[in-house]
């Protein structure tokens, strides 16, 4: 069990959750371990998890997307702007918008993939590029949208806000995906030694070009259910949150250098960081130490992950 | 058999779950304190949510003037928001403050997006004040604030005035926020009446100085006849003003833009800008608490409840209007 524990970031980052959980539960009894408060965290992390899981995929391959957050919001505002405007059904408007991310990220996919453009490159041109779009699309953004695509957001399910079921069914389906089909198990190899997964016959290219837009759909996905929540499709959804999912993909056990993590990790890496956010709230910590102490978090979580791997190689 | 018997008993199970959001959300009543004492009562939280917590514009007006109201009154305040502009966040902050039951909600209007949230505070029987934008479609028991439109239209009447009703104009801020479209509103309206002005351009300089700066090289570039430049955000006139200098045109080219930090008063002084509209945003927040304040103690009960009557017990709507700063009154604000 111990082992288990030091080996895999998703068995130590639970304990961490859980340990963090149930300190904060001590210290404020009335107010942090409530139904509607663990409701509230992880509807505040549900788009983020979402995009996570993406960039899970990607990391894992060993590429990276800066152009999710512009994706996200061109997303909303196309399917807004298209219903509001043009008086385009729901569905219809929400395969168009999916569309939209679909064709970003075969872009991004085609020329990282096949024109061995850097990923970094092309993802940040891309991203001002959509960002852009989005302002186009939406000017200071639309409010007033349709009834039924709010409630794709805001409806419940057994009490639970919907935004957190796409989460978990988001999570749940990657989770089996990577683990249990040989397609998706082939982007550890890739991510680990390109050069081997190709020569052993892997479709590299065309499988880089999935990830990317498997990223764009989840986070036009994301860019949909936000605006469904909000009400409303902003232009300036999702500005950072490129690296705020990269961050929480890392903590969750990737690696910039690829081959590495699993998706519940994403999960876990996001829930850590909305469970931080949640406790400064609450202990009304001002939002001038809120970044610093989410910083000092993140790089002493990191330590003591890398502490515990040196002892398990000393130990095994 | 068995199984469809099963899917379908538990499909049926999960619509049962369901539930759609409601279409009108219901006021609850408020939460009060019978003192009508002039000092709080000491466990008395009122918490001001915003985005961009940093922005030295409103660390310098809005929060150091909440603060101050909380240490008169002798009542806790709380800060909070994400540090970066980001309305989804704030959001998300509000959700979780709700849940903590504060005693008051001062909330900074940043987008009409927030008016669910809002509604949700003023549900859960918080008194919810809302400052800087009004939020349309919310029920907000009151907001104090300044109307855009109206800051564009100061800043169109002077660029008039200034260039003779004649030349090229450009103006910027961060594109696609709702207040700021306003103003870029009421600065068109009046520049479109004057048939010898060319608008030049449009530009989002991003709420960077450098930015701002970087785009007016590029607009005396394109432009060497340029007559005037209005800026919309508080980083906007440092940023005109900074590459205007460098170019040696200050005081030709003339510029307009908005707050009136200490760095934009002494470029007035300087003369190389010739205007600021300016809010009271003190007022904003100061006297957003105390109507917070009101509520919660009954200091003027005008029904025996509120919330039940469909009233509230202070002003809905104030309009604190807006500073004209130039050189003839500058040293007013710098010697303050």
């Amino acid at each position: 069990m111990i082992h288990k524990i030091l080996e895999s970031r998703v068995y130590s980052l639970s304990i961490l959750l859980v340990l963090a959980a149930l300190i904060t539960s001590v210290i404020f009894p009335s107010t942090f371990p409530t139904f509607e408060n663990f409701s509230q965290i992880l509807l505040n992390l549900s788009v983020d998890t979402i995009v996570a899981v993406g960039m899970m995929l990607l990391l894992i391959s060993g590429a990276f997307d800066l152009s999710v957050g512009s994706v996200l919001a061109f997303t909303g505002c196309l399917t807004a702007y298209l219903m509001h405007f043009f008086g385009f059904p729901v569905p219809l408007a929400l395969t168009i918008g999916l569309l939209g991310a679909f064709m970003i990220g075969w872009v991004n996919g085609y020329l990282i993939a096949y024109q061995n453009i850097n990923p970094m490159i092309q993802t940040l041109a891309m991203m001002g590029i959509v960002r852009g779009c989005a302002l186009m699309v939406s000017g200071s953004g639309i409010q007033n949208l349709p009834y039924w695509f709010n409630a794709i957001g805001q409806s419940k399910l057994l009490g639970i806000q919907m935004p957190i079921w796409y989460m978990l069914a988001t999570v749940g389906c990657f989770t089996f995906l990577t683990s249990k089909t040989i397609f998706f198990r082939r982007y550890y190899y890739i991510g680990s030694n390109e050069r081997a997964a190709d020569l052993s016959g892997i479709q590299v290219k065309k499988m880089k070009m999935v990830a990317f837009i498997i990223s764009a759909m989840l986070a036009g996905l994301s860019g949909i259910l936000l605006s469904s929540r909000l009400g409303a499709a902003l232009p300036t959804m999702g500005r950072g949150l490129e690296l705020r999912v990269i961050t929480a993909v890392i903590l969750g056990g990737a690696t910039l250098t690829g081959g590495y993590g699993k998706i519940p990790g994403a999960f876990l890496g996001a829930l850590f960081m909305g469970l931080v956010s949640n406790i400064m709230v609450i202990a009304r910590v001002s939002g001038y130490w809120q970044e610093i102490i989410l910083g000092l978090i993140l790089i002493a979580t990191l330590w003591l992950d890398k502490y515990l791997q040196k002892k398990y190689s000393e130990i095994g | 058999m068995l199984r469809f018997y099963i899917i379908c008993t538990s499909l049926l199970l999960l619509l049962a779950g369901c539930e759609l959001p409601p279409k009108n959300q219901i006021s609850a009543g408020l939460t009060t304190h019978k003192t009508n004492d002039s000092v709080g009562v000491a466990n008395e939280e009122y918490v001001m949510v915003t985005t961009a917590v940093t922005m030295p514009m409103y660390v310098n007006h809005d929060q150091a003037a909440f603060k101050r109201w909380g240490e008169a009154r002798k009542v806790k305040v709380s800060i909070l928001g994400p540090a970066d502009w980001d309305v989804p966040a704030q959001i998300n902050t509000i959700e979780e403050v709700i849940g903590t039951k504060p005693t008051g909600l001062l909330i900074n209007g940043t987008d009409p997006a927030i008016a669910q949230v809002i509604n949700k505070a003023v549900a859960a029987g918080i008194p919810t004040v809302v400052y800087d934008s009004d939020i349309p479609g919310s029920n907000r028991h009151a907001f104090l604030g300044t109307d855009w439109y109206e800051i564009g239209k100061m800043q169109g009447e002077e660029i008039v005035k200034l260039t003779g009703g004649k030349g090229k104009i450009a103006y910027m801020g961060i594109l696609g926020l709702v207040n700021m479209e306003q103003g870029f509103e009421g600065l068109l309206n009046v520049l479109k009446k004057y048939p010898e002005i060319e608008v030049v351009g449009k530009y989002d300089d991003k709420a960077n100085v450098e930015e701002a700066a970087r785009i007016t090289s590029d607009i005396l570039s394109a432009h060497p006849d340029i007559a005037g430049i209005c800026g919309f955000d508080s980083n906007s006139g440092p940023g005109i003003a900074l590459a205007v200098k460098e170019a040696g045109k200050a005081g030709k080219i003339k510029i307009t833009t908005v707050d009136w930090e200490p760095e934009h008063l002494q470029l007035v002084k300087e003369g190389v800008i010739q205007m600021l509209a300016g809010q009271k945003r003190e007022l904003f927040t100061w006297y957003g608490a105390q109507f917070l304040y009101d509520m919660v103690h009954r200091t003027n009960p005008l029904a025996q409840n509120d919330a039940e009557a469909g009233i509230t017990s202070v002003p809905y709507n104030i309009n604190t209007g807006l500073l004209k700063i130039t050189s003839e009154n500058v040293d007013q604000f710098i010697n303050r």
